[in-house]
């Protein structure tokens, strides 16, 4: 992969060089963030259709905070404090299957219990990460709250590929049964759907997507672009087909810009920080139009 | 096209410290229309959702099957957040394309869908937004999209709660015509005139089954007229309209 990569670095240096683009995107660590930019721009804001729908945005930020405890134990076992997958990986998902089976056997309704994980995670994964810290005297903890986009290398990106790759597989072909689970579970498992399983499979793909995203974005920020994007589609959309199609756009457009900006006009700010507000541009402008246009009217309680 | 018969033996339901169901026994023959009626919270969709396998039930039904095994399921409501952004159309794609719908909906299914929501009288309504329609216009799409593919055995959980009279004679007629081509139709129904005209049996539960038979025979007996009040109302239009 190495080699591919180099080639789409060269030839975001080159349009640098040629002064098509930004001089800045000549530096390759903005060409790599420019390329895993281009790869989570349209995956987050594809699966984040759905968990706008299956109203589980909070179950991302929930495995964002796990992935701080990730992170420590990554850490103590030996693994590179800058990049601990293994950890990361193992630990959300054994998170995030522990959640849905809570979820399944309690029947409690989503938001409450995971809100109740979300600070279970939370206040482990801070104390925890802190712990580890002092110990190796790093600033692991800002790192992993709010990413560092620019600084991936190629382990990263190879990361954030597969799991695209899986997502996409996987998530593609459910797309339309896991849609109908979330709006009648009864008449899905009619229709031959095992309702579970594939609840099980929908949570499995957002907790490896966000666990990717960690390392880019931030485990705290990954929470926003599953969300706000999604969130600013349906504000002016009536179909499924301009929800995900707009979805993608404003989040691909989103990190591009929150990458180039603070680039372009050098401005102090991190470029997952960056990439968040762009959004948040993005989903007031979409409210605005929303609450001005009559053909958005609607029940006013 | 040749509907399936169904057995239900000794099903018994319960739910912590409830007893749902007990000891329900009867049976549906094949090509007939059956209605489950009672009282509310008498177990009628708890039955249903047992024969669905959606519950935890004990004894045994049966759904003794020909060669189509589709049931089309007609559930009581469809909750959902009102304002999201999915039509009529993405739903019935949902419901029957393994494409995903934001791709657009098959040309082999789309005259299908078509064709469905024709016959429910919502063939112009494909592109307004699930969440605009009005309760029975839901109910219909919902009916609709039992229709395809097409069943051997319908499943309603009253589906004409909401809908309005030519809603109502537009779910029966196609209902009856369903029945006729040979399929077996087992409908949750609280509308007793309705039942009394359509139905060739009839299953009352409250817990237990406490009638059963043909609603022409079983709706005259002294338990049914302590159940159903409206049943005078009920002979007296039978009563005007032979004389």
């Amino acid at each position: 992969m190495g080699a591919l990569y180099e080639v789409l670095r060269g030839f975001i240096i080159g349009l640098a060089d040629q002064g098509i683009i930004h001089y800045t995107f000549s530096y390759a660590f903005v060409a790599n963030g420019f390329l895993c930019a281009l790869v989570i721009g349209p995956l987050l804001g594809g699966i984040g259709t759905m968990v706008v729908i299956k109203r589980m945005a909070f179950f991302s930020q929930a495995i964002g905070n796990a992935a701080l405890t990730g992170v420590a134990i990554g850490v103590i076992i030996g693994e590179s404090y800058t990049a601990p997958y293994f950890s990361m990986f193992s630990f959300c998902i054994l998170f995030a299957l522990l959640l849905n089976f809570s979820k399944n056997k309690t029947k409690m309704s989503s938001d409450t219990l995971i809100g109740v994980f979300l600070s279970i995670s939370l206040a482990i994964g801070a104390t925890t990460l802190l712990w580890v810290s002092a110990r190796v005297n790093t600033h692991i903890l800002d790192t992993v709250m709010f990413g560092s986009i620019l600084t991936v290398n190629d382990t990263d990106m190879n990361v954030l590929l597969v799991t695209a790759v899986i997502t996409a597989l996987v998530a593609l072909p459910l797309y339309n049964r896991m849609l109908l689970a979330s709006l009648n579970p009864s008449l899905a498992h009619v229709r031959g759907i095992n309702v579970h399983l594939l609840e099980y499979v929908f949570v499995l793909l957002v907790t490896i997507l966000t666990v990717a995203c960690v390392k880019i974005v931030g485990a705290v920020l990954v929470e926003a672009l599953l969300l706000i994007p999604a969130a600013a589609a349906r504000n002016l959309n009536r179909t499924i087909r301009g929800f995900v199609a707009w979805s993608i756009i404003f989040s691909t457009a989103s990190c591009l810009f929150g990458i180039y900006a603070p680039m372009r006009w050098d401005l102090p700010l991190p470029s997952g920080g960056a990439i968040i507000l762009s959004a948040a541009v993005i989903f007031l402008a979409t409210m605005i139009i929303r609450m001005a246009l009559p053909r958005y009217r609607e029940a006013s309680v | 096209m040749q509907g399936p018969s169904i057995e239900f033996e000794h099903v018994n339901l319960r739910l912590g410290n409830t007893h749902i169901l007990q000891d329900v026994t009867f049976s549906v023959r094949a090509g007939e229309i059956h209605c489950v009626v009672g009282a509310n919270g008498g177990g009628k969709t708890s039955l249903i959702r047992s024969m669905l396998g959606q519950m935890p039930h004990t004894g045994n039904i049966t759904i003794n099957w020909h060669d189509n095994t589709t049931v089309g399921y007609v559930p009581q409501t469809l909750e959902f957040d009102k304002t999201l952004p999915v039509t009529v159309h993405d739903f019935m794609g949902m419901t029957c394309q393994r494409r995903p719908v934001f791709l657009g909906i098959e040309r082999s299914h789309r005259q299908q869908i078509d064709e469905v929501l024709e016959r429910v009288g919502m063939g112009a309504k494909g592109k307004t937004k699930l969440g605009s329609l009005s309760g029975g216009e839901r109910q219909r799409v919902l009916y609709a999209q039992a229709l395809i593919p097409e069943p051997s055995l319908l499943v309603l959980d009253e589906p004409t709660t909401g809908l309005d009279p030519e809603g109502r004679e537009v779910l029966e007629r196609s209902v009856v015509e369903f029945s006729q081509a040979g399929g077996t139709a087992i409908w949750i129904n609280h509308d007793i005139a309705q039942v009394h005209e359509i139905a060739q049996t009839l299953t009352y539960i409250d817990r237990e089954i406490l009638l059963e038979g043909d609603p022409r025979q079983v709706l005259k007996s002294g338990i049914a007229a302590k159940l159903f009040p409206s049943l005078d109302l009920l002979s007296a239009g039978a009563a005007e309209g032979a004389g």
